[in-house]
């Protein structure tokens, strides 16, 4: 085992901004980018020349998207990269910031997610020359219908219930400016449209535009450049694992989850129901109720019924997906993992107006990225 | 008879009369003896030896629905929508995804299932494509 570099170095959020999510529009991912790490910068009471690297999670704008995009600010030279984690590139931006703050590389690094849809973009698995007999029938919406048969099977839970994940969350939704879909829904309503299986249009996730922007510094960097410590949200944990082999029968998507959170909650010395709030992957409603349980939230077949009694309701025992998740807030692929290190840092800091989670001191973050990998964020309030 | 090739012939081996089930082509790793499908042309993902110590082989294409799930909107022609497709465990103790036919309607996790051909397209030169879809196997016992 390696060192726990975030034990030994504390490594803070200290700012944060964001773009609006929303339907692909004129809007260049340029201007997407800068309005979120403006407003990151301004909300750290920091200036761009402050900032010693940069990472931007992307997976959908093609080769050399930050230099161009972050010059803008003061072509200051700082060493910049891309990071492509499919779903989970913006948390492996704020995943190799945190790096470089802990490991005592620099003081400030600008984790920041960008992108804009394209189609017609390669995904990688599909050019490995591996054929399967499924013929493009079964595409994520599929798989994730596929999953929810299983569980609703499994654990005698009805399709209202798995739906009730995508009411709450865009009740969540509806009261975040930045969200994609900030319209609260009935049930009626989210169970219209079928798409595959239980899984409804509102089931599932919309993918547009936007940015976020998350600035990750250091004890020293905190003093010298006078930034405020009442705002600043420590990172107790950042994991990375990828998929591994599972028994037959094995969700895969869940089997990772658990993994990767051992190992957060491994290194922030905290447990599952240590957490006041929670961002998970809920491209689709059937994974929340899979992450939490996986998380370790709850056992396996609870988490539905604890979806209906209001435990993961804000103001419950534990806020999950209070910006409105994936489902209401979006999943604009590169900002979604930076937007969720967002909106718990904003709850941490007590900062979230009427989407508050009470009392709020624990937080963790969650992406999977097709593939798969995991990425888990342990987060802790500024009242340590 | 018409020349008959299946859609997938890397993945599907068709019997050698109508009545002769297909069966499905996985793979064997002969260094530590787990079977998989797809077929693979790197390596074992659970022991990581070279392609060279794979071989090929067979799978019967019966097997038990682990999960199910109709298609209202797909990005191609065809299938065309409703479908419906399914999460199958082999009795061979491999997991994979298959498109049903015939009826669905009493169609359920636990329901045994069973590999068939249904017609798919014809090449130029007059060859019948077939494709693998499972049914429900009971009625006939």
């Amino acid at each position: 085992m390696g060192r726990n570099l975030l034990a030994e170095r504390p490594t803070y959020v200290v700012g944060i901004g964001l773009h609006r999510y929303q339907h692909k529009t004129d809007t260049t991912y340029v201007q997407l980018g800068l309005t979120a790490v403006r407003a990151a910068l301004a909300d750290a009471g920091i200036t761009w020349p402050d900032v010693e690297t940069a990472y931007t999670g992307t997976a959908l704008l093609g080769m050399g998207a930050s230099r161009i995009m972050l010059s803008r600010l003061g072509a200051t030279g700082i060493p910049m990269a891309q990071v492509e984690n499919a779903s989970a590139s913006g948390s492996t931006a704020v995943a190799q910031a945190c790096l470089d703050v802990a490991s005592g590389r620099t003081d400030v690094a600008l984790a920041l997610g960008v992108d804009k849809p394209r189609g017609g973009l390669p995904m990688a698995p599909s050019e490995a020359g591996i054929s399967n007999l499924e013929g493009g029938t079964v595409v994520p919406f599929t798989h994730f219908a596929l999953l929810a048969s299983e569980y609703m099977a499994a654990h005698g839970v009805t399709a209202e219930q798995v739906a009730g994940v995508a009411l709450k969350n865009h009740r969540n939704g509806a009261r975040n400016p930045f969200a994609q879909r900030q319209q609260e829904r009935s049930m009626e309503e989210i169970m219209a449209d079928p798409i595959s299986g239980s899984m409804s249009r509102l089931q599932c996730c919309p993918v547009g535009e936007g940015a976020s922007a998350v600035i990750i510094a250091s004890d020293e960097g905190i003093d010298r450049l006078g930034i405020d410590r009442s705002r600043a949200v420590r990172v107790l944990a950042s994991a990375t694992r990828s998929e591994g082999l599972y028994p037959p029968g094995v969700g895969i998507d869940a089997a990772l989850t658990v993994e990767t959170a051992q190992a957060a909650f491994d290194q922030a010395g905290v447990g599952p129901l240590d957490m006041d709030v929670l961002e998970v992957h809920d491209a689709f409603s059937i994974e929340e109720l899979l992450y939490t349980e996986a998380l370790g939230f709850c056992e396996p077949g609870q988490a539905a019924f604890l979806v209906e009694s209001g435990h993961f309701d804000l103001g419950g025992r534990c806020a999950v997906s209070p910006s409105g998740g994936l489902l209401a807030m979006g999943h604009p692929i590169g900002p979604t993992g930076t937007g969720q290190v967002a909106e718990v840092t904003r709850q941490l800091r007590g900062e979230a107006g009427d989407r508050q989670q009470p009392g709020a001191h624990l937080g963790l973050t969650h992406m999977v990225g097709v593939g798969a990998v995991c990425v888990v964020h342990v987060l802790e309030s500024p009242r340590g | 008879m018409p020349d008959v090739r299946a859609r997938y012939p890397e993945l599907i081996r068709l019997g050698s009369t109508a009545d002769d089930p297909p069966v499905i082509i996985g793979q064997a790793c002969g260094a530590c003896g787990r079977r998989s499908f797809p077929p693979d042309p790197y390596g074992c993902e659970a022991c990581g030896a070279a392609v060279d110590r794979l071989t090929s082989t067979e799978l019967a294409a019966v097997g038990v629905i682990h999960a199910v799930a109709t298609v209202h909107r797909h990005h191609h022609p065809r299938p065309e929508t409703p479908f419906t497709v399914a999460t199958i465990v082999l009795d061979d103790g491999v997991t994979l995804k298959g498109v049903l036919t015939g009826d669905t309607s009493a169609v359920g996790v636990g329901s045994r299932v069973r590999g068939v051909t249904v017609p798919w397209d014809t090449d130029d030169d007059g060859t019948e494509v077939v494709d693998l879809r499972f049914e429900t196997v009971g009625g006939e016992g």
